[in-house]
């Protein structure tokens, strides 16, 4: 698999898809518990090179199926546009899939 | 002819300039068409020194019959109650409204300040501001929970940061064309005709609301601002989205997030770092929902709502 993603949308959610079946550890905690908190990752975030997809899936906490009790997934994320399968937060804007999960999901 | 008084206390004139725009009508009708004669007003009144004090002193008096006292502004109590800290006309301002309250046939208070305290009044309130009425949502503030004016009616409470024009001025003419005794108060004592509905009444996201359609920053041309971008609109009283301000648009049409400004909490979560235009959440449901909507309702709303949602709600639709 090469370091550079793709560009198209569709070979992109592919090159998520294996980053993330082969088993890319992503920080999934902590869970943001105040909005404060949640601006912090946003600022790491904000700190990557725009190129970095590893590195979004990674401080994001990208898994690719639903988690925790109530097992939260994208597809009810509002953040999540479910016709272009698209996390649609700023600092992600990523091609994602309806069962899978990060830490920034909120309903 | 209603004789009209308006005074400023802990004010940033932000509801004066509202009212000097009003449209429909304007502040020039009042005087033309409604026969409201203004005594005196901070950007409007001619008198000075002696004089001004001539003429409140006559407002208080009797001797100048005063219809209708608009105080826009908070009530400036500090320091130590003495009210010294708003000095107008030779003495504390607060002393002013008391007596004039008293004389008054009708009193309205115009903007969050002089209505719930505003801004000035979040804590710590270094001033002791307070509301004519109110203190937030505590019913009591300068003037006491059994104030009446002589018409019989409490404080009309007309809120906003600032307070549309048109409310203002459709209310003046209400009170000094003989009408006053319509006008139906909410338990805040709010015109009903204006704060029944919400902000969100007549807000063009209200599909993105609908199909769970998120604004992820300001001035996007798709998607509701409740969900991220700390929008209040559900649950604020206004009709900021069926009267538009300058005739055109409100915040929500324009992409920012209504702040809730028409309510007591106004300034929420006292400003706290993090707080504004962010929807504050709890394990990702917002803390606060719409009205009337319980969580399990709003996560079943929320799930079927993004599983039907068109693929229009997701494209920018408002074009310039």
């Amino acid at each position: 698999m090469s370091d550079r993603p793709p560009r198209d949308p569709d070979a992109l959610r592919r090159y998520i898809a294996e980053l993330l079946a082969a088993g890319l550890e992503t920080e999934t905690e902590p869970i943001p518990r105040t909005e404060r908190e949640f601006a912090e990752i946003l600022d790491q975030l904000r700190a990557l090179d725009p190129d970095d997809v590893r590195g979004r899936l990674v401080i994001a906490g990208f898994l690719d199926h639903p988690y925790g009790p109530e097992q939260q997934r994208c597809q009810e994320c509002i953040y999540y546009l479910v016709h272009r399968r698209w996390c649609d937060i700023p600092e992600i804007s990523l091609p994602c899939e309806p069962d899978w999960w990060c830490r920034l999901w909120r309903i | 002819m209603a004789n009209l008084l308006w005074l400023q206390g802990g004010a940033c004139s932000g509801n004066t300039m509202s009212f000097l725009n009003a449209e429909e009508p304007s502040a020039c009708d009042l005087v033309t068409d409604f026969g409201i004669n203004i005594l005196w007003h901070p950007s409007l009144g001619m008198e000075l020194g002696d004089n001004l004090q001539r003429l409140l002193r006559g407002c208080v008096s009797g001797e100048i019959p005063l219809d209708i006292f608009v105080f826009e502004g908070t009530v400036v109590r500090g320091p130590d109650g003495t009210g010294a800290w708003n000095r107008f006309a030779g003495r504390p301002m607060k002393d002013w409204v008391a007596e004039l309250a008293r004389a008054a046939r009708y009193v309205v208070a115009i903007g969050d300040c002089a209505t719930w305290g505003g801004i000035p009044a979040t804590d710590p309130n270094p001033t002791d501001s307070t509301g004519l009425q109110f203190l937030k949502r505590q019913r009591g503030g300068f003037l006491g929970a059994d104030f009446r004016s002589k018409a019989g009616l409490p404080v009309i409470n007309i809120p906003g940061c600032p307070a549309h024009p048109d409310w203002v001025t459709q209310i003046l003419v209400a009170v000094a064309t003989g009408r006053g005794a319509d006008i139906a108060l909410d338990d805040l004592q709010r015109p009903k005709t204006f704060f029944t509905s919400f902000t969100q009444t007549g807000c063009t996201r209200n599909m993105h609301f609908a199909y769970k359609v998120s604004a992820t920053e300001f001035g996007q041309r798709k998607g509701c601002l409740f969900y991220d971008l700390g929008c209040r609109g559900p649950m604020t009283h206004s009709p900021c989205n069926r009267i538009l301000w300058n005739r055109q648009s409100s915040k929500t049409r324009a992409g920012m997030p209504c702040l809730g400004c028409t309510e007591p909490e106004f300034p929420f979560f006292d400003l706290a770092p993090g707080t504004v235009f962010k929807t504050q959440t709890v394990m990702g449901v917002p803390k606060d929902l719409p009205e009337g909507v319980d969580k399990t309702g709003y996560i079943k709303l929320t799930v079927a709502a993004k599983a039907a949602a068109p693929k229009w709600a997701e494209e920018d639709i408002f074009v310039v």
